[in-house]
Parts: C-alpha cells; structure tokens; sequence
C-alpha cells in the first residue's frame, strides 16, 4: 500500500507533483511555458559554451601563460591582414557532437590546473611533447579538421603561392597528406624529438588501410616553421 | 576513457539524446521507441561524417546507437508513466 502524502519525503513529494496531470494549467500554457523555457535554456547553454571558446578564457589559467606567449610569435597571432586564429579556432571542433566531446574532455585541464601538473616552466618542458603528440593524435586522425575551418586546398591558387609552398602543397595533396603533417609546432613551440613521436603518432593511427605513413611526414618541417615565424615579424 | 566519456557525453546532448528521447515519447511500444531512438543515432554518425560510411568510426556509431536506444527507451517509459494516451 501506497504511503500517504503526509508521510513521503520532499523526494517522494516532489516525484508526484511530476507525474499528477497538471490540473491548474491547460496544455497550451504548458507547451508554450516548456517552448520558451526550452529556448531560454539552450540560448544560455550555447552563450556559456562560447563564452569558453573566447582567448580571454582559456588563457585565464596560470598554466597557460607558456603556450600564450608563444603563440603571440606566430603567424596566427600577429600578421598583414589582421585576421587571427585563437585558441578555440585550432583546438575545439565548430561542428556540435565533436564540439561537446572536446569540451567534455577539457575538463581534464580543469583538473592538472588544480594539481598544478604544468605549472613551473620544468614540468611544462617536461609535459611538452605528450601534450603536443596528444593533438597530433587528434589532428592527424581527423585530417586536420580544424586547419580546414579556414585553409583549403580547393581554394588555394598554387600561382601566387611561393614556388616552394606551392611545390609543398601539391605534393601534400599527391601523397594525401594533412596539414598537420609539416606545420607541427606553427602556433608552439616544439620540443626535442617531436619527429620521432610524430613518426609514431602517424605509424600508430596507419592501423587503418586508408593512410600511408610512406611520404607523408615533412622533411623540410624547420623550414616552414621559419617562413612562417618570418612572416609574422 | 575521456575519449568515451566524451562521446557518450556529446551524444547525450546532441541528436540521439534530444530527438531520440523525443521520438521515444511519440510511442508507448517500448521496441518502436527504442528502434527510432538507434535509427537517430546511425543518421547522426552518418550526418557528422558527412554521409559517408568510410569516414565512420566504429566506436562512435556503437555509442550513437547505445544512447539512441536508451534514450527512445526513456522517452517511451515517460510516455507511459506520463500520459493517459
């Protein structure tokens, strides 16, 4: 036999109140009053997650001051045309489900500021390249999504590109490469032996019969990162 | 392990979470709810990987489909517990 109201904890109490026919309210009233709260809910939600897309936000945590600082010496910080990519741009998906799983898996960020895993410049130097062959994995995986929210092999005219990128980027296109397999270290800075790691980044993920590790790691990734480090002064 | 929490997570609140949770609701036949709340779930995978099953992975489509399931199967239950109809 069913307690009586009188007795049923404010839990009890309040799982009846949810499933008693609405008798107070017509069912248009609580459409609409569920449409609009639904709107109001997901504008907020989306609001709060582009609030944590912004630079200022990301760069909000003291274990961040390293990768910060060397991003403002690339390219993408600073450059002719004044168009930049921030943090966000490069390391959260623009397209929902891999959006959400990104910021999901940020909250692992949340917990190494808390315990301070990289927060003296030794532990960053030491943490530097599992952090870097970390979005390599992703990168690579994903055929450099996010480079590709902005650069496009379509749309590159290889006739006003210098002979040496427009070389480059046709042999990327040859070998089916990805951007991420010559401009590693574009927005940071690399640490000693990323290209054996690269290597075994790209041999781990050649697991699937589509890629071919053969030819599609750069041999001149120096070069590019200099070009590229001279463009932005 | 964040990887799968991650997408677990992101299919919660993306298609099969919502619209299959939805669907579900539209039924009280616990099979059908959860039959549409999976058909969601492989149309989801297959819309982020750009209508093309050589760009699905495995893993994903599992975990649409799982949460699809679930979430037809949820709707429907409240569809039942809820309704008079």
């Amino acid at each position: 036999m069913a307690d009586s109201p009188e007795k049923r904890g404010w839990i009890g109490r309040v799982w009846n109140a949810i499933w008693t026919p609405a008798v107070a309210f017509s069912s248009g009233f609580l459409l609409l009053a569920g449409f609009l709260a639904g709107i109001l809910f997901w504008g907020g939600f989306h609001w709060t997650l582009e609030l944590t897309n912004t630079e200022e936000f990301c760069t909000s945590c003291h274990s961040m001051e390293t990768n910060l600082g060397e991003y403002r010496e690339t390219i993408h910080y600073n450059n002719h045309s004044g168009v930049r990519a921030i943090c966000s741009d490069c390391h959260v998906p623009h397209e929902w489900n891999h959006k959400i799983q990104a910021k999901i898996m940020a909250v692992k960020d949340v917990y190494h500021e808390l315990v301070g895993t990289i927060s003296t410049t030794e532990k960053y130097e030491e943490h530097r390249l599992s952090m870097a062959s970390a979005v390599w994995k992703k990168m690579k995986a994903s055929d450099s999504r996010e480079c590709r929210n902005c650069h496009n092999f379509d749309y590159m005219d290889f006739t006003i590109q210098e002979a040496r990128a427009a070389s480059e980027h046709q042999r990327a296109i040859d070998n089916n490469m990805t951007c991420i397999d010559c401009h590693q270290g574009i927005a940071h800075n690399l640490p000693p032996g990323y290209l054996e790691r690269y290597q075994e980044v790209t041999e781990t993920l050649a697991g699937t019969p589509q890629n071919s590790v053969q030819g599609q790691l750069a041999d001149n990734g120096a070069e590019i990162r200099s070009y590229l480090t001279t463009q932005a002064e | 392990m964040l990887e799968l929490l991650g997408t677990i997570g992101a299919n919660i609140i993306s298609l099969p979470g919502i619209l299959g949770l939805a669907l579900g609701m539209m039924t009280r036949n616990l099979m059908l709810g959860a039959a549409m709340g999976g058909v969601v779930g492989v149309v989801e995978t297959l819309i982020f990987a750009h209508w093309s099953f050589a760009n699905i992975e495995t893993t994903e489509l599992i975990i649409a489909v799982i949460i699809g399931i679930c979430a037809g199967m949820l709707g429907t239950a409240i569809r039942i517990k809820g309704a008079t109809v």
